[in-house]
């Protein structure tokens, strides 16, 4: 075998007084296209720095990086030395497109600067034309008129498309991609992944592709690397990492990540479990549904729904339930007036939501799938009482909610309850967890608040003697605890969760979505989980709808929709997120 | 773009309308009679009833507004109840004093804010680093009159470098322009150059940590390269939102210092007319100094709107 592209042996990255990475090594051959996955924390993001010299300065890093051909080792190399590497014979590509890019900037003069930079181009205007070309290269429409673009300009896709199209300008042999993907919708996702596989491929030039999602990986790569509190614990070929893995952690975090597979109760794998994988068939409902389908709603057959919508009939009720519904949404369209314009022109109207109908029936679990701009939060907002439809009806527990005042709202306010998705975000940091979870509780003395508080935190699993400390000192997963705590304490009939899940890891996402499933049982809850994952909400919930710009695209029995999907968008939407097991069959072969 | 900057006018324009009436009734509703004012305590009533019909102040309120602000529109600012002269040329005159004064000490305090705040930012974790920051403390502590006191006794009184106080018109001769303006320019610009250079370093420092500056560092610029190719304009922006709001506090701080140095400015032209009060020439004076720092604002936010592309659509 040839010279590695990348060698890297022994890496320990630390402070004084706390090592981060232990010591680890690997190779990545020309050509060759690697994955490194592991949860955060894990020293992933870290070890990319590393090799590209950028560490934060409070951390100092031992061991050999060596750079084929071309560095003898890159640790011990001078600060000019890696600047003639860095962007010319590796590169690479960062996480947030958002801010990754200089928002002062044309984005073309950007790309042309790594070339200026390096001098691979010979004066500014070539560099300029040869920016117009990358451009294209990466797919983007309009190229010249994008090279103009300031980064605000540009979609998500676009803005990461633009930075692939700089790493990749001067050919660089080793390609860092820092979850390149993770910011973006699922359909984008797929576009840019595969934008990176044809790139990289056409080139020979190596990648080392980082992610916590065992699927962008399986998706590209050939081998993967696991990495665990700082160490790599297995490497080996995509394929028989995914259906044999050999390290126990690889083997748990194999298992929380696939959401179709579940234990006897009928809850995810989570990793302090003993891992006993049984795949469900594929016909068999997730969860037993037949107290739900007791209960009430006869569903219609959607598929007859789906055909009025798509000859333009009258406006559809999607899901509609016999009976009083727990949620009942009717012609409900949110416009919204857009800053500027002309002086005198009006200012453009933007479409959140376009005459919305459905139901969600008592003790349903309905999931709202959509990409970002597709109107699922405004949709969701509404549902709280947080945003006023600008038209149509929504009655929630038979009161009507488009229109109330907040004196009308309160006992709505009682009943209906939120999970964010930011669990740093959505809890004051500077209460204690006391008076957050009991924040919602009106008229109750304080010693029976506390109680209530103490009861409630130990039915999400949380000890009582967290009560006293404030939310930093908690990780995600507790947080999203807290925040369920919060949600529940009011003993609402209705929960509504918006991307609940969506910033946890998967080993804690699992275990968050095995306690959402346990407490809606307990408490009989009305679920609505809105979600980008398609996984996760097939995964939780008995009915999904799909909603795309504004409008509902499809709705129904959740395994009817994933497994045979009716809209264009939604058959788009569900190939674009493959379960773990049609990954491990691709790999394979 | 020409959309932003007409939108932007427009507000200027309102927002003078709205300064000119609260002035106006702030004024009025003070106590004592403007024209018992104009004539003395000793005056009958007869003649303070005539002053009053020919100072035109029987006439409603809202005619004797838009007779003064109709007139101010074309620069006529009314006749002194003291002097019995026109307001309007002694204003200009002051104005251009103060204007020159208050522009040149801006210059001052950027051209040693933006460098030292970006030296102390860069130097952060060193030990000049942390004593430079430590200087740029003091000089926001210290009052802008107290470093004019101290110039003057340093390069006036003792080195007698420079003159202690006084103006001398740059038409008529340049050199003693420039040696009058050099100490009351630098006492007024050098706190604000410490508060500002205090601005600039969190800037900096916020901007360092941004990603687009790693994705620089990735593309192969060193960290000098790469802050002031990528850095600088991004933190231009916090900086001139500082900027705009300290132009209140620079013209306020240039009445005191025009009395410190004896300049015959806007500032010394307020106090001495509320001294004598003249009424109508206070009025004049203050709409003024709110339409300059109205301006002033006007120019940072079009400023804003160049170096941010963003505000160019949307705003």
């Amino acid at each position: 075998m040839s010279t590695p592209t990348l060698s890297v042996s022994d890496l320990r990255v630390g402070s004084p007084f706390n090592e981060l990475l232990h010591g680890i090594s690997f190779d990545i051959a020309a050509g060759e296209r690697v994955g490194l996955i592991g949860e955060s924390g894990s020293g992933k993001s870290l070890t990319a720095t590393s090799v590209m010299g950028l560490l934060p300065e409070t951390l100092a890093a031992s061991g050999t990086i060596r750079l084929n051909g071309v560095e003898a080792d890159l640790l011990t190399a001078g600060e000019r030395r890696l600047n003639s590497l860095r962007g010319n014979t590796m590169a690479m590509v960062f996480q947030e497109p958002m801010t990754a890019l200089n928002p002062l900037m044309r984005v073309g003069a950007q790309v042309a600067e790594i070339m200026t930079v390096h001098r691979t181009e010979k004066g500014r205007r070539q560099a300029r034309d040869r920016a117009v070309e990358l451009l294209a290269q990466v797919k983007l429409p309009n190229p010249a008129e994008a090279a103009l673009a300031f980064p605000h300009q540009l979609s998500g896709g676009q803005r990461q498309r633009v930075m692939l199209a700089m790493a990749m300008a001067n050919d660089p042999q080793l390609l860092l991609c820092d979850e390149p993907t993770t910011a973006l919708d699922v359909t984008v996702q797929a576009e840019v992944l595969k934008l990176i596989g044809n790139l990289v491929t056409d080139r020979g030039t190596a990648l080392l592709l980082i992610t916590h999602d065992i699927a962008v990986v399986a998706e590209v790569c050939q081998r993967v690397l696991v990495m665990y509190e700082g160490d790599i614990v297995e490497d080996g070929p995509v394929g028989r990492v995914l259906t044999a893995p050999q390290h126990p952690y690889t083997q748990k975090l194999i298992a929380a990540s696939d959401l179709s597979s579940v234990d006897d109760r009928g809850r995810l794998h989570t990793m302090s479990m003993p891992v006993i994988s049984t795949p469900r068939a594929a016909a068999s409902s997730p969860r037993p549904v037949a107290a739900d389908a007791a209960a009430a709603p006869i569903l219609p057959p959607h598929r007859a729904a789906h055909q009025r919508l798509e000859q333009g009939g009258p406006p559809v009720v999607f899901n509609e339930v016999a009976g009083v519904p727990a949620i009942s949404v009717r012609d409900v369209s949110r416009q919204y007036r857009r800053r500027g314009g002309g002086l005198f022109a009006p200012a453009p109207i933007v479409h959140g939501l376009r005459e919305v109908s459905f139901d969600v029936g008592e003790g349903q679990r309905f999931g709202i799938v959509g990409e970002s701009g597709s109107g699922k939060s405004t949709l969701m907002r509404i549902l709280c009482a947080l945003d006023q439809p600008s038209a149509g009806t929504v009655d929630v527990l038979g009161q009507s909610i488009a229109g109330a005042s907040e004196r009308q709202l309160r006992d709505f306010r009682s009943q209906v309850q939120i999970v964010f998705q930011d669990p740093m975000g959505s809890l004051d940091p500077r209460m204690r967890v006391r008076d957050i979870v009991a924040e919602p509780l009106r008229n109750v003395s304080r010693a029976d608040a506390l109680a209530r508080v103490e009861a409630q935190l130990n039915a999400v699993g949380l000890d009582a003697d967290v009560m006293h400390r404030h939310p930093h000192q908690f990780s995600g997963g507790q947080r999203q605890r807290i925040s369920i705590a919060r949600a529940l304490i009011t003993r609402p009939r209705v929960l509504v969760a918006d991307e609940a899940v969506s910033a946890l890891d998967v080993s804690v996402r699992a275990q968050v979505l095995n306690l959402l499933a346990d407490l809606v049982d307990e408490y009989q809850l009305t679920l609505v989980f809105v979600s980008h994952d398609l996984g996760v909400i097939r995964h939780l919930c008995d009915t999904v709808a799909v909603i795309s710009d504004g409008r509902i695209v499809e709705c129904g029995p959740t395994a009817s929709v994933y497994d045979r999907p009716l809209h264009p968008y939604t058959r788009q939407l569900v190939s674009a997120t493959p379960s773990m097991r049609d990954l491990a069959r691709r790999a394979a072969n | 773009m020409v959309f932003v900057v007409l939108r932007r006018l427009g507000v200027f324009a309102t927002t003078v309308v709205v300064a000119s009436v609260v002035t106006f009734l702030m004024l009025s509703i003070l106590p004592g009679n403007a024209a018992r004012i104009a004539l003395g305590v000793q005056a009958s009533e007869a003649d303070v009833a005539a002053q009053a019909t020919a100072m035109g102040l029987d006439r409603p309120a809202i005619v004797r507004y838009l007779d003064w602000f109709g007139h101010v529109l074309i620069g006529d600012f009314g006749t002194s109840t003291v002097s019995r002269q026109a307001i309007g040329p002694e204003i200009t005159d002051a104005l251009g004093i103060t204007v020159i004064l208050v522009l040149t000490s801006v210059v001052l305090a950027l051209l040693f804010a933006i460098p030292f705040g970006i030296l102390t930012a860069v130097r952060q974790r060193k030990p000049d680093g942390a004593i430079l920051s430590g200087i740029s403390q003091i000089g926001v502590a210290v009052p802008g009159f107290l470093a004019g006191m101290l110039l003057v006794t340093v390069f006036a009184v003792t080195l007698r470098w420079l003159p202690a106080g006084g103006w001398v018109d740059p038409g008529e001769d340049f050199g003693g322009f420039l040696e009058h303006l050099i100490l009351p320019a630098i006492a007024l610009g050098s706190v604000q150059g410490a508060v500002l250079s205090r601005y600039v370093r969190s800037s900096v420092l916020e901007v360092m940590r941004e990603d687009f500056i790693r994705t620089a560092r990735a593309k192969g610029l060193g960290a000098g390269p790469a802050l002031f190719r990528h850095g600088l304009r991004n933190a231009a922006v916090p900086v001139m939102t500082v900027l705009g709001l300290q132009i209140a506090t620079l013209l306020v701080g240039a009445v005191v210092i025009e009395r410190v140095f004896s300049i015959p400015g806007l500032g010394s032209l307020l106090l001495d007319k509320v001294a004598l009060r003249d009424l109508p020439a206070v009025q004049g004076i203050v709409l003024v100094l709110v339409v300059f720092v109205l301006a002033l604002n006007f120019l940072v936010d079009l400023a804003f709107t160049l170096v941010d592309p963003r505000l160019r659509s949307a705003a």
